[in-house]
């Protein structure tokens, strides 16, 4: 009975309601909720540490955060010296060692991080007082040893080497260094040689110098009380030595006379990355400041932006295209407009960036446009006010920028007010197509004949060449390169000459070969020997044990790996009896075949490339001849793998030339084989290949 | 609306404490079963509206795989009242964000919006919910965009295989051995029909829940949840039966080649029980012991103190039936990936055969709590959580005391559960290794 009374109700409920929704069409928002913007209270030290709080009590927790909010800081030839100072910084303090500030800091389920100028904690806010004092410990008494110092050291080394492949990290530090100038804080970049000139006393003399409280914020945020946190601060951070840090002026960067093409040439690329970028005068205390982030927002801020909907959309040339637009209250800012495409697109995409860029500069936008940005931005406004992180940072750029008090209680009246106009306006005073840098990070060989090409207004854009480190160089010559005429025959002939002559090689019948090589701190060996009669036999040992041995005798051979023997099929045969021969090039010149697939670089030398099978491709030097890399594509357990092999450290053996470095790799392994001795027409004999 | 009480309250301390951040909500069914769940929170003026539909990856026949991501994508295209295309910017141009994921045991939409905005919440997801127009165009545009999706997050990404390749290790029946985004071919070879009879099976509203939170009155808000979904007609039930898998009994060891990383990566990984299972709370327990901090075992050891690894990481990943728990090392320089795996192992072996100690117990429980405290810092997650309480748990109270449970386990409990399923027998080792890319 009480069900059905029940079930009758809903029913009530729901027919009496339903009347009132139309579904067709879509609901309009109820009256703009009511923004609750509380100030933080904030004290000062005598030192100069300002400090705010906010009271939050929804959660038993709490954070702490400290910034140092210095002028730029140029690092010079010991450029790195920042990033090494904020890895050490946190490392315990001179009063507590490492592993027990770890400890403890984990114990209480807490977290802790330093960088060069900056520090945060957070945790419950029962912990609260106890990281009030080890954060004020380790940022005031930093433990600065060696040994963490070399540790440190050998960490961005590493980091810093395996950015050098790393297309879009050298696209990055080009730009900035284009942009500003290498002598300019923003445009200079840590390279190993900075790191390398950076001692454990200029770690100590950057902290000291910037470390120090005049431009220092700590903002306390959550389940604490203004009292507590203004005496724990005054307990445990007067003892910080009140200093200025030392300033500098820099010069100001410009942009070019002409919109023009800077490009940088990675052989190993297979996208380009392109970014279109000018120099931007803007603060955030500008009046045009919120205009200013409309007009990015609508040209390239996100999915339903500009450069989005036509880069990949309407063309399909990339996953994404976006821009973005700096404010710095100290120094010159970058608008810059980013995409990574396919080789084959690159002048294309150029030149949608471009076009883009100049019809919201030409063009207003449309009123729908500005209007849903509008309502982006008041929404995200108006959300960010769930995390009371947000109380805090608005006061702190409040403080730091500079801005007027009432900045974020007038932001959405402020932003509602903005016209198509003043969005125009702003898209013509900071986005630039005719003063615009286009860096161009990419492989030149496929990229370069159609970028130089590249029509902008009827125009075509200059293209400049800048090497990996953001020096002006030659354009690189691929057209020289490979002479009109040149063969993949001539290549082989010429490396033949080089390392003795057809001659002299004929003559061989036999050598054999030692080396030796460590992998995972085990010792390798290796014989190799080979005759002119179809014979060859590999032993690999380690420590006096073979583990793979192959051996070839005319039309039979076997090999043998980790104890299992198994006799070659004769398709095996056939494979190894190419690379038998003493001198393989021999035979490849007559077996024929070969094509000359133009120059490539190996390392850092030019090399042109010859594809032998569709298996093997082999480079060989354009200066010297000599070879200097072979790569076979093998299959193994039906993966197919890439096997590459450099040759290097030639040397001389009866009037021959042979590579005395071999270094190999396959998938993660590295093997680095050192020759000890190579003998030619001597040492072996018919029972090696039994 | 129940009372909750803390029955057993050891420190006067730990009650204040729950009490002071316990999530109130109210929850019941509609007439065609939809479950209701309100959580109201007024600090600041912002609502979330989710939708979490009990469908995941593991909800397909053989040859039909990855239906529920696709789905995922597809109930965006549009709806009788909602032009195709036009989802997102509804969403953008009021303010609000919006996403959906799909793991293999569920699928979850939401939208944030500011608190003005909810009765649009509530209309799309119900939209969604009533008639999503699926036609032909539609899925051929999105089998597309998951083709796009999988190469980024897959194929193209490093590191991005290991979760396909864990499945496929791990399971030989359950269809946790497939990828959740589903093997290409399969999508390919949907058709219209078999796509509606899904949509038909899985998308109504007695095999969902949702959730209202934030910024409501709570009256209101059941009015609308009461206008806009009460209409949706109940669907047939849904009931699952998948096969049970036979326990690993002896080691195996798998290669898998990634293109595009540069660093190999050292894998233990072991099939755990599902989530809801006591143990899978003292499974997490053991990850954060061996992974989590700077003191923590792995991490100490083998990232800190003998520079071997680069990283370590020890995590289970939660799924209904059987979970999966995976422990990796990426190793410094020439560091042997064998040299990886037996240091792990000693590790394993010490929580195995010793109980841990009283004061790493202690730090244990205080990473819990710290980390019980921050998942309710948001009312999106708190959403999220609730949802997911309520489907996958059965039991939405464990929002507020998930924490118990933790609390109970004991350092015994601990080191039989690690020999219960973390034996070198019960492992499968994965080299995952760099694939050369040419460099031409």
């Amino acid at each position: 009975m009480k069900k059905l009374y029940t079930l009758l109700f809903s029913i009530l409920v729901a027919t009496a309601t339903q009347a009132q929704v139309d579904r067709s069409t879509m609901p309009k928002p109820g009256p703009a909720p009511e923004i609750n913007l509380e100030e933080p209270q904030s004290f000062s030290l005598n030192n100069g540490l300002k400090v705010m709080v906010v009271e939050n009590h929804k959660l038993p927790t709490v954070s702490i955060q400290l910034t140092i909010d210095n002028p730029p800081i140029l690092e010079g030839d010991k450029a790195g010296v920042s990033s090494l100072t904020g890895s050490l910084m946190g490392q315990g303090s001179k009063n507590i060692p490492k592993d027990e500030f770890n400890e403890e800091v984990d114990f209480l389920g807490a977290r802790i991080s330093f960088g060069a100028q900056s520090a945060f904690a957070s945790s419950l806010s029962k912990y609260f007082p106890r990281m009030m004092e080890l954060m004020a410990d380790a940022a005031i008494n930093p433990n600065f040893t060696q040994e963490e110092f070399d540790k440190e050291k050998d960490i961005l080394i590493t980091a810093l080497k395996a950015e050098e492949k790393d297309v879009s990290a050298i696209s990055g530090r080009v730009q900035r260094a284009l942009a500003y100038g290498k002598d300019h804080p923003y445009g200079e970049f840590t390279t190993i040689e900075t790191v390398n000139n950076i001692k454990l006393e200029d770690v100590k003399t950057f902290y000291r110098d910037y470390f120090v409280p005049a431009n220092a914020y700590l903002v306390v945020v959550g389940d604490v009380n203004f009292d507590e946190v203004k005496e724990l601060t005054e307990k445990y951070f007067t003892s910080w030595t009140k200093a200025v840090p030392p300033s500098f002026t820099y010069s100001k960067p410009k942009d070019v006379y002409n919109t023009q093409i800077s490009f940088v040439d990675m052989p190993n690329a297979v996208q380009s990355e392109i970014t279109v970028q000018n120099i931007v005068n803007l603060k955030m205390k500008d009046p045009d400041y919120l205009p200013a982030l409309l007009a990015n927002q609508i040209l390239g801020g996100g999915g339903e932006a500009r450069l989005f909907l036509n880069l990949r959309e309407d063309k399909g040339y990339t996953y994404g295209s976006y821009s973005a637009i700096g404010d710095d209250k100290y120094e010159p800012s970058r608008f810059r407009a980013t995409v990574s495409v396919r080789n084959a697109v690159t002048d294309s995409s150029v030149v949608e960036i471009l076009k883009e860029i100049d019809r919201i500069i030409t063009e207003p936008v449309s009123e729908k446009e500005l209007k849903n940005t509008k309502a982006k931005y008041a929404g995200r406004f108006v959300m960010a006010l769930e995390q009371p992180q947000t109380i805090a940072n608005y006061a702190l750029n409040i403080e730091k920028e500079g801005l007027p008090k009432d900045f974020y209680k007038t932001y959405l009246e402020r932003l509602e007010k903005i016209t198509v106009e003043d969005v125009q306006k702003a898209a013509q005073k900071y986005f630039s197509s005719s003063n615009a840098r286009v860096v161009v990070t990419g492989k030149g060989s496929e990229v370069l004949e159609n970028l130089e090409k590249v029509e902008f207004k009827g125009k075509t854009l200059p293209v400049l060449f800048y090497s990996k480190t953001a020096e002006r160089t030659e354009k690189p010559d691929y057209n020289a390169a490979s002479p009109e005429g040149l063969t993949a025959e001539t290549v082989i002939e010429n490396y033949l000459k080089a390392i003795g002559g057809k001659e002299t090689l004929e003559s061989v019948y036999s050598y054999s070969m030692t080396a030796e090589a460590e992998m995972q701190g085990m010792k390798l060996n290796l014989e190799l020997k080979k005759t002119s009669k179809d014979q060859f036999m590999q032993d690999i040992q380690m420590m006096g044990n073979s583990l793979s041995k192959q051996v070839l005798d005319g039309d039979t051979g076997y090999m043998v790996a980790q104890g299992q023997r198994k006799d070659f099929s004769e398709e095996e045969i056939t494979k190894i009896k190419e690379e038998s021969a003493p001198f393989p090039e021999l035979n490849y010149l007559a077996a024929g075949g070969l094509t000359l697939e133009g120059t490539d670089m190996v390392g850092d030398t030019k090399a042109y490339k010859v594809k032998v099978t569709d298996n093997k491709t082999v480079f060989y030097d354009t200066e010297t001849g000599l070879k200097l890399q072979e790569v076979n594509v093998i299959d193994m357990q039906g993966q197919t793998m890439q096997q590459t092999m450099m040759l290097e450290d030639y040397r001389e053996v009866s009037g021959i030339l042979f590579p005395y470095k071999l270094i190999q790799s396959m998938g993660p392994q590295n093997i680095e084989f050192i020759v000890s001795e190579i003998k030619v027409n001597e040492g072996v004999t018919p029972a090696d290949f039994e | 609306m129940k009372k909750k009480l803390f029955a057993v309250c050891t420190l006067l301390f730990s009650c204040t404490l729950l009490l002071a951040q316990e999530v109130q909500y109210e929850e019941y069914d509609l007439d065609n079963g939809l479950h209701v769940i309100l959580h109201k929170d007024n600090s600041a003026p912002v609502v979330t509206t989710s939708v979490m539909y009990h469908v995941g990856g593991k909800d397909r026949t053989e040859g039909r795989t990855g239906f529920a991501h696709l789905f995922e994508h597809l109930l965006f295209e549009g709806t009788k009242n909602i032009e195709k295309g036009k989802w997102f910017e509804i969403v953008s141009s009021n303010g609000g964000t919006n996403n959906a994921n799909t793991t293999q045991d569920r699928t979850y939409y939401y939208e944030v919006f500011p608190s003005n905005n909810l009765e649009l919440g509530l209309w799309l997801e119900s939209e969604r919910m009533l008639h999503p127009v699926i036609n032909q165009d539609g899925v051929d545009t999105q089998i597309e965009v998951v083709k796009e999706e999988k190469r980024l997050r897959y194929d193209n990404s490093p590191y991005g295989q290991l979760l396909p390749v864990l499945g496929e290790n791990l399971f030989e029946k359950h269809p946790y051995k497939d990828p959740n985004i589903g093997y290409m071919k399969d999508l390919e070879a949907a058709t219209l029909e078999d796509v509606k009879a899904y949509n038909e099976k899985y998308y109504v509203p007695n095999n969902a829940v949702l959730v209202v939170a934030g910024d409501i009155d709570i009256a209101k808000t059941k009015g609308l949840v009461q206008d806009y979904f009460g209409p949706i007609p109940k669907g047939a039930d849904v009931s699952r039966n998948y096969p049970k898998e036979t326990p690993i009994t002896t080691e195996r060891r798998v290669q898998f080649y990634d293109p595009n990383i540069q660093i190999p990566a050292a894998g233990l990984a072991y099939r755990t029980p599902g989530f809801k299972e006591r143990d899978a709370y003292v499974l997490d327990m053991i990850s954060t012991y061996l992974s989590d901090g700077p003191t923590s075992k792995l991490y100490k050891k083998m990232v800190d103190d003998q520079k071997q690894a680069l990283q370590v990481g020890a995590f289970n990943i939660p799924q209904e039936d059987y979970s999966m728990y995976f422990v990796f090392a990426l190793p410094v320089g020439e560091t042997p990936l064998d040299t990886l795996i037996s240091e792990m192992e000693e590790e394993i072996a010490k929580v195995r055969t010793v109980p841990i100690s009283e004061r790493d117990y202690q730090k244990l429980q205080n990473k819990f709590e710290n980390q019980y405290v921050n998942s309710n810092s948001s009312v999106e997650g708190i959403a999220n959580s609730l949802a997911r309480n309520y489907m996958l748990y059965g039991d939405t109270e464990l929002i507020n005391k998930e924490i118990e449970i933790y609390r109970s386990v004991t350092r015994d409990e601990i080191m039989e559960v690690a020999s219960k399923y973390l034996k070198p027998n019960q492992r499968v080792i994965i080299d995952y290794l760099p694939e050369e890319k040419p460099s031409n």
